[in-house]
């Protein structure tokens, strides 16, 4: 396999695994969350999953 | 403790029974005895470790103790800037990284009286996970050779395994201080993200990076964690949480603690030697007063690709400026994770930003409600010889680095503290490991757990004959 074939079958696998993810993500998500996780704020400051709107 | 450790060492400086002159020449005798073997320096630097240290054996002959690590040497991943010596970041360019200040954890290290032998060999742009280096030379294991010493850190802990240097500071964007501190025999922590400054350091995945200590036991790196941590003006993603004293809790033992071992993932594929010799380590922790369970946990692979694809992508913007100007100047494994990275859309890029958040916060919410730590191994097969390593492609050798470092990946996703512990020898002679990984900012009880360990099963008292 060539290099910018190889290339091109990984990019394809991220952005499948990415596809097969994201619908799960409700819309409050956000990358800053993700420093939350850590310094633990209460789970009461963070949106329930479960009941949250959906991205798509 | 002996002088070997950088405890021991330090105590040892505290006590006059050795002068940090000659704490520095001891290091030097075997560097320039065994470092042509192993690769351990990209720049040794003699004059500049002298110099301090007879300026520290002056201070302390006057009763001036800089700190904790007064005298003690220590060696520093050639991405570490610090004023006065060039920083290659493992590329053929002495100078690629110019950073606007020192870094911050390294420059509390040697405020704390700690003495900088030089700047380490690395894999070119911390990007691989064997220590393999075209530019500066392949890291050679200490204990087995012609073996990789792992990476990308490969310096760093070669170095402490031969005993060139009482500690390291290593950086971690997929398991680089744990897989060469699995490697090489020696113990490396990942600390939880934002609890080591990144700042003054060279940039892999602003996401990803984290700075953490390798030292030969869990007391020296608890030493130097407590340096090294902590709140820095100069980087925002510095936690402001307050530093425990690592080092002052390390003998409360570890009864009642519960250590969960992977159901899923973890064991899976790993080579038989390790697989056992993790589970034994386990038993050993058991006796020890731990609760040892089975664990099933939320699917690994998700962070894995998450955190590869958001690695990938970072580590493309920060080094674009190379690979478009210089490619030649890179190993074609470099350059070809880089292109990758060029290709990732934005929409991919966010979305798996977003996804980390949300993994990070299911795995800490369902694993820690069970256990208090997970133990796993280092890495899944035995350090490879670097001879089978040359004869693959570049894709073969970036697909196999990607399973090497599959294990200790998915705690770069979560931020999640990991320390890896040796445990033993493969019937090769090469070490064995295990991972701890801990609830965010609990790396005291991976220390604790870690020296408990080192104490009770004593592999630590052996060192690499390097002859």
């Amino acid at each position: 396999m060539t290099e910018s074939r190889q290339h091109q079958v990984e990019l394809a696998n991220m952005a499948g695994i990415i596809e097969r993810l994201a619908g799960e993500l409700a819309l409050g998500e956000e990358p800053a969350r993700f420093i939350a996780a850590l310094e633990g704020l209460p789970e009461d400051e963070v949106e329930d999953e479960d009941e949250a709107p959906r991205d798509e | 403790m002996n002088e070997e450790s950088l405890a021991g060492l330090a105590a040892g400086i505290r006590a006059r029974r050795i002068s940090p002159v000659e704490a520095v020449e001891r290091c030097l005798a075997r560097i320039r005895k065994w470092d042509s073997r192993l690769h351990a320096f990209i720049r040794l630097d003699e004059e500049g470790a002298l110099e301090a240290a007879r300026s520290l054996e002056a201070d302390a002959a006057a009763g001036r103790w800089r700190g904790p690590l007064h005298g003690v040497p220590l060696g520093f991943k050639d991405l570490c800037h610090l004023h006065g010596l060039p920083t290659s970041c493992g590329t053929r360019m002495p100078e690629y990284f110019v950073g606007a200040g020192e870094c911050s954890a390294a420059r509390r290290l040697l405020d704390a009286g700690a003495i900088s032998l030089g700047k380490l060999n690395m894999t070119e742009l911390a990007m691989g996970a064997y220590g393999d280096n075209a530019h500066h030379g392949d890291v050679d294991n200490p204990w087995l050779a012609g073996h990789a010493a792992g990476g990308s850190s490969s310096g760093s802990a070669a170095g402490v395994a031969a005993g060139f240097f009482a500690g390291a500071v290593g950086s971690d964007t997929g398991g680089s201080i744990r897989l060469p501190a699995g490697c090489c025999g020696v113990v490396g922590i990942k600390p939880t993200y934002g609890r080591v400054s990144r700042a003054g350091a060279m940039v892999l995945s602003w996401s990803m990076d984290h700075l953490g200590p390798l030292a030969w036991t869990a007391r020296d790196a608890a030493l130097m964690l407590k340096v090294m941590a902590g709140r820095d003006p100069a980087d925002a993603t510095a936690s402001r949480r307050a530093v425990p004293d690592y080092a002052g809790g390390l003998e409360g033992g570890i009864s009642g603690v519960r250590i969960g071992l992977p159901e899923n993932y973890f064991f899976e594929g790993v080579d038989e030697e390790i697989a056992v010799g993790v589970r034994q380590a386990a038993r050993q922790l058991e006796g020890l007063g731990a609760r040892v369970s089975e664990i099933r946990l939320p699917d690994p692979r998700d962070m894995t690709d998450v955190a590869m694809l958001i690695t990938r992508a970072e580590a493309s913007t920060i080094h674009a400026r190379v690979f478009r100007e210089r490619p030649q100047d890179l190993q074609p494994v470099a350059r070809a994770r880089l292109q990758v990275g060029f290709g990732i859309s934005a929409y991919d890029y966010l979305q798996a930003l977003r996804l980390r958040a949300k993994l990070t916060r299911a795995f800490v919410r369902e694993v820690f409600a069970e256990v208090d730590v997970l133990l796993t191994p280092v890495i899944p097969e035995s350090p490879p010889a670097l001879a089978a390593l040359k004869t693959a492609t570049v894709d073969e050798f970036n697909a196999r680095a990607g399973r090497f470092s599959r294990l200790t990946r998915p705690f770069n996703g979560s931020g999640l503290p990991a320390i890896s512990v040796p445990c033993g020898f493969t019937a090769a002679g090469l070490p064995l490991g295990f991972q701890a990984v801990g609830r965010p900012f609990d790396e005291a009880l991976l220390l604790r757990l870690g020296h408990t360990y080192q104490e009770a099963a004593g592999w630590h008292r052996r060192r690499p004959s390097l002859d």
